[in-house]
């Protein structure tokens, strides 16, 4: 015997397994031009695909020749298994090569096809709860809050109910002053009067605890001011004070520049104005640079580029001697400020007489 | 309060701009709010504050302009040259309340010829906003805007006797004023009379019966002095607010009477052709002594950090018309110095160093943040406030904000919370000055805002509303006849849900819309109390007026009442004509807030599977869910980890009395896997408790 090892049965059949293979496989031929690949409906992709996994588990499955070929190495003299095993290897690298390039490119159209017959119009609302929504008051004293939190003050509140004394007298607003009028400030029947600012809660603050002091008030303010696009009987207003020694109207200054810096934003600029409030002494009225138009001049700041954001000062010295606290060892500021003015200016409301109406489709407009 | 750019300039030289004079102005306190220009002016409004009166007037601004200019304010020049003749021959004055008149300044100028004023009175007068009347009336009311001094001119003929008597009015006693108005006085207003009757109304306004007009000859011209309470609540009773009143009410320089009649007959003598009196007559038994007020000069650095030399702040202060008392020298470190007269609003040495500080400039302070002495805090229950609003945000709802008042015909419309006491109106605060008709009370509940919110809305058009309150409401404290006690106030949470009814069949996006019920609500209270991590509210059945029999609950936390909810009332739903379902409930916000935590604690978790056995069972209607599960519970049954609900079903296959509960039972062993039958065997045991205890038909 001296012809090679091609001549050995085993062999032969291994080449004849290739050639029924080849012949089957001829009908894929086309599907190596991604052209033809590309014209497939989506349907018949996957179809195809299923032919030729079947054609794949087919030559090269478990059951396959090629599988009961690999078992015969046993059988073949030893000098020729290196040879026979080559032969495999090749055979089925062929095999598994011509499927797999077409397969890989049929399932990548299958994807593409599918995954474009199932696209989602994304721009479709998500599912969810509607949640409902804060009041703007809230969401804007709860920053308020915040800012002064973080910069050593503690939150205060007091009755909304007060006496004279907590609303006036303390205040050093005096007997005759028009704000004690029932024109401008609302009385109960029994002699008490709804709090016209929450400086009461100065008073009752510097009463119960001594300095060094830090607190603000924020809260539910009642003043007889006929309801306009301006002016509501009742409104929020937050209250500052702050009592130490050494302290001056630099520290004002300071203290609501940086307020108002964390509130609208690090470029806005604050003036201070002199001014006049029973309770403070010097006085001043404090105004920001519009948030609109950065000081240029717009309709929210009627042109002028500041707005209002209230009045301060330092505590005037029969405030404190009301509350036994000696002016000449401590000193103070305080300060008032709208919480609805800031809102409506915000949230450019022309009308703040929204606020307080609870129409839902005003209140559903506002987000933290 | 109108300022003309021309006339200030007739007391400051100045070149300034107006748009400057607004910008220096507004920095000194003088808010300049606008400027208009009319012809060859401007004219600024000027917001004075309510303690500078003197600035009511032209000098007042002029001299606040020539600090501001270093420059020197220039009084108008009074020509006494024609004077003849003695008032107080001719004039007699008695003051009868010196309280409410503690001067009184008249002086008579004779011969005068009443008619149109001169072009340039008129402008001038115009361009602040003032009418032209005749030159006399006009006279007055130029120099009452150039000093800031009302002064009022009579016919002297009109004056019964030549007797001026300042007296208070009668109690039946009436004027016409000059604006032709019938006017009923009273005992508290002060009146100029004559022997015979009242002239004019003291500080407020004068009568028809002493007018000037053009047969009038001799003018009496009073320069007086009126306390400013008095004006003040005069001009209100009355409402009468007149230029003179405005003024008087908030104060005038005592000072200046004199100078200031002097000024008018000048004015007359000039234009109205008329000759003055020598003297005046002048009634003033209590003249004040000007006050005194000390400065420390360090006190001005230490107040405001603005560093000041003695020379600048004794500059600014004397131009500003103090006066260091002699015995003061500047070398000193302290001063004193005597207040202006026309300044009522300087009493302590914060005072003077204020004057200082908006001269200096409040722009020159610098800024500086206070260092840290104290620690930040939010409120005691803020933490938990913010997590309830949260929560219910996440049940839907949003957050109203009501008017703090409410409508007497609401009293009795509700049951207020556990409490508060409910015998009678005598518990609910009182305005007695309301802005308007049905805002008359305190609220003492939130649910009425609530209802008018949800009204709101509906006439809007908008019927899915679900909204939350958190606020307080009022009621008089146990002592309530006591005067000056406060009233409690008590922090509620109030929710109102309302949805259209739905019609069969119909479907939605979300899908979420199903009819509004009493569940809806009760799980966002439930969803609080797991938010804030309290012991979970109880709900039993009750009687509350506001609410719909058998859709009511009392709320309870730890056993004790805090609230209730339920479906509203047929009446009050019929009252506000909402003709769908609503559900509302207020609960005592501070018991929930200061309700204790429940303290977490780790569980292990089950090792082994458990079986899972639903039942459903026909009951009686009387008969509670939370009957049912407290009997499971205590049946201690093998195995039975957890009993749930799923769902109820009432309506077609159920009679009337009866309800299909629906349960789950789930059973488990702690140290193997359960077998079927074992927990078949455990569940049928509880199924036959069931049917003998409560009859319970399994379906």
């Amino acid at each position: 015997m001296s012809s090679g090892p091609e001549a050995l049965p085993h062999h032969q059949q291994a080449q004849e397994t290739l050639e029924v293979f080849r012949r089957e496989f001829e009908r894929f031929e086309r599907f190596n031009d991604d052209s033809m690949i590309e014209r497939l409906a989506l349907s018949d992709a996957r179809e195809v695909v299923r032919d030729l996994e079947a054609v794949k588990i087919k030559y090269t499955g478990r059951k396959s020749s090629l599988s009961k070929l690999k078992k015969m190495i046993g059988d073949i003299a030893t000098e020729h298994r290196r040879d026979f095993n080559q032969l495999l290897r090749r055979i089925e690298e062929e095999i598994t090569t011509s499927i797999e390039r077409i397969e890989t490119a049929l399932t990548e159209h299958v994807r593409l096809r599918g995954a474009q017959r199932d696209a989602l119009d994304v721009t479709i609302p998500g599912h969810r709860l509607e949640s409902g929504r804060l009041h703007p008051i809230t969401l804007l004293r709860q920053r308020i809050e915040d800012i002064f939190v973080a910069m050593g003050y503690q939150i205060e509140d007091g009755p909304e109910v007060e006496t004279n004394f907590y609303n006036f007298t303390a205040l050093n607003i005096p007997e005759s002053h028009p704000a004690r009028s029932p024109l401008d400030t609302f009385y109960l029947d029994n002699g008490l009067a709804l709090r016209p600012q929450t400086s009461t809660v100065q008073i009752r603050t510097m009463k119960r605890s001594r300095p060094p002091l830090r607190i603000i008030a924020p809260g539910r303010c009642f003043r007889r001011d006929t309801p306009d696009a301006t002016h509501n009987p009742m409104f929020f207003q937050v209250e500052g004070l702050l009592v130490d020694r050494h302290i001056s109207m630099a520290d004002l200054k300071g203290t609501l520049r940086e307020f108002v810096r964390r509130l609208f934003g690090a470029q806005t600029v604050t003036r201070f104005r002199p001014s006049f409030f029973p309770f403070t002494e010097p006085s001043a009225e404090v105004d920001y640079s519009c948030f609109k138009c950065n000081g240029k001049g717009c309709s929210i700041c009627k042109g002028t580029g500041w707005i209002e954001l209230g009045g301060s000062g330092m505590v005037h010295p029969n405030v404190l001697e009301a509350v036994d606290i000696d002016p000449e060892e401590w000193r103070g500021f305080a300060f008032g400020l709208g919480i609805d003015r800031m809102c409506a200016l915000m949230y450019g409301l022309n009308d703040i007489r929204l606020l307080y109406e609870n129409d839902m489709r005003f209140l559903r407009q506002f987000k933290s | 309060m109108k300022i003309s750019y021309n006339w200030l300039r007739e007391f400051v030289a100045t070149g300034l701009a107006p748009s400057e004079v607004t910008a220096r102005l507004t920095m000194v306190g003088l808010a300049v709010d606008s400027v208009e220009q009319i012809g060859d002016d401007y004219v600024f409004d000027v917001e004075v504050a309510s303690n500078r009166p003197d600035c009511l007037s032209h000098i007042g601004v002029a001299r606040e302009l020539a600090v501001i200019l270093r420059t020197n304010l220039q009084l108008p020049f009074v020509n006494k040259s024609r004077v003849v003749g003695s008032s107080s021959d001719l004039i007699s004055v008695r003051i009868d309340d010196v309280d409410l008149c503690p001067r009184y300044s008249a002086r008579v100028v004779r011969n005068v010829k009443v008619g149109p004023s001169p072009d340039w009175l008129v402008a001038r007068l115009a361009s602040i906003g003032q009418r032209s009347i005749n030159n006399i009336a006009d006279i007055t009311n130029y120099v009452m805007h150039e000093v800031g001094k009302p002064i009022h001119a009579f016919d002297l003929s009109q004056i019964t006797d030549a007797q001026i008597i300042v007296r208070r009015a009668r109690s039946d006693e009436s004027i016409i004023t000059l604006d032709g108005v019938v006017r009923r006085l009273d005992r508290e207003m002060l009146v100029i009379a004559d022997s015979m009757r009242a002239v004019a109304i003291g500080g407020v306004m004068g009568a028809e019966n002493s007018e000037i007009s053009v047969d009038t000859k001799d003018v009496l011209i009073e320069s007086a002095l009126f306390q400013t309470e008095s004006i003040w609540r005069t001009a209100g009773r009355l409402g009468l607010q007149s230029e003179a009143a405005y003024r008087f009410s908030r104060g005038v320089d005592p000072e200046v009477c004199l100078a200031v009649i002097d000024r008018a007959f000048d004015l007359m003598c000039e234009i109205a052709g008329g000759t003055a009196d020598n003297d005046a007559v002048d009634v003033y038994p209590n003249r004040k002594s000007p006050a005194q007020v000390s400065l420390r000069q360090e006190r001005i650095e230490q107040i405001t950090a603005l560093r000041v030399d003695e020379a600048e702040s004794e500059r600014i202060l004397l131009d500003l018309g103090f006066l260091p008392r002699e015995n003061s020298a500047i070398n000193q470190r302290v001063r004193d110095y005597l207040v202006p007269s026309w300044r009522f609003d300087v009493h302590r040495e914060e005072d003077l160093v204020e004057e200082i500080a908006r001269h200096v400039g409040y722009e020159k302070i610098a800024t500086h943040l206070p260092a840290s002495t104290t620690i930040g805090a939010y409120q005691k229950h803020e933490g938990r406030r913010r997590a309830i609003r949260q929560s219910l945000n996440g049940a839907g709802f949003s957050e109203a904000i009501n008017l703090s008042f409410s409508d007497s015909s609401h009293d009795n419309l509700f049951d207020l919370l556990p409490g508060l006491k409910t015998e009678g109106q005598h518990q609910f605060l009182t305005l007695v000055n309301p802005i308007a008709e049905g805002f008359d009370r305190m609220r003492p509940t939130l649910l009425s805002g609530l209802l008018n919110a949800v009204r709101t809305n509906l006439n809007h058009g908008i019927r899915d509303v679900r909204l939350f309150e958190i606020g307080r409401i009022f009621v008089k404290d146990q002592g309530e006849l006591q005067e000056s006690k406060l009233p409690q106030e008590r922090e509620s949470l109030g929710l109102i849900a309302t949805r259209p009814h739905v019609k069969a069949g119909s479907t939605s996006g979300s899908g979420d819309k199903g009819e509004l019920n009493f569940y809806d609500v009760k799980g966002a209270l439930e969803a609080i109390a797991e938010a804030i991590n309290i012991a979970p509210f109880e709900f039993t059945p009750a009687t509350v007026r506001h609410l719909r029999s058998g859709q009511s609950a009392i709320v309870l936390l730890e056993g004790r009442p805090i609230g209730s909810l339920g479906r509203l009332s047929h009446e009050i739903a019929d009252a506000f004509r909402f003709k769908q379902p609503t559900f509302i409930a207020e609960l005592d916000l501070s018991l929930i807030e200061e309700a204790s935590q429940t303290p977490v604690r780790y569980q292990p978790l089950a090792r082994f599977p458990s079986v899972l056995r639903d039942a459903s069972l026909l009951i009686d209607r009387q008969i509670k869910l939370s009957d049912v599960m407290a009997f499971v519970r205590t049946l201690n049954a093998d195995y039975l980890a957890e009993v749930s609900f799923v769902g109820v079903y009432e309506g077609s296959g159920v009679a009337d009395d009866k309800r299909s509960l629906t349960l789950k039972f789930e059973y488990r062993s702690p140290d193997r896997t359960l077998h079927d039958e074992e927990a078949d065997e455990a569940h049928s045991k509880i199924m036959n408790m069931l049917q003998n205890s409560f009859g319970a038909i399994l379906r």
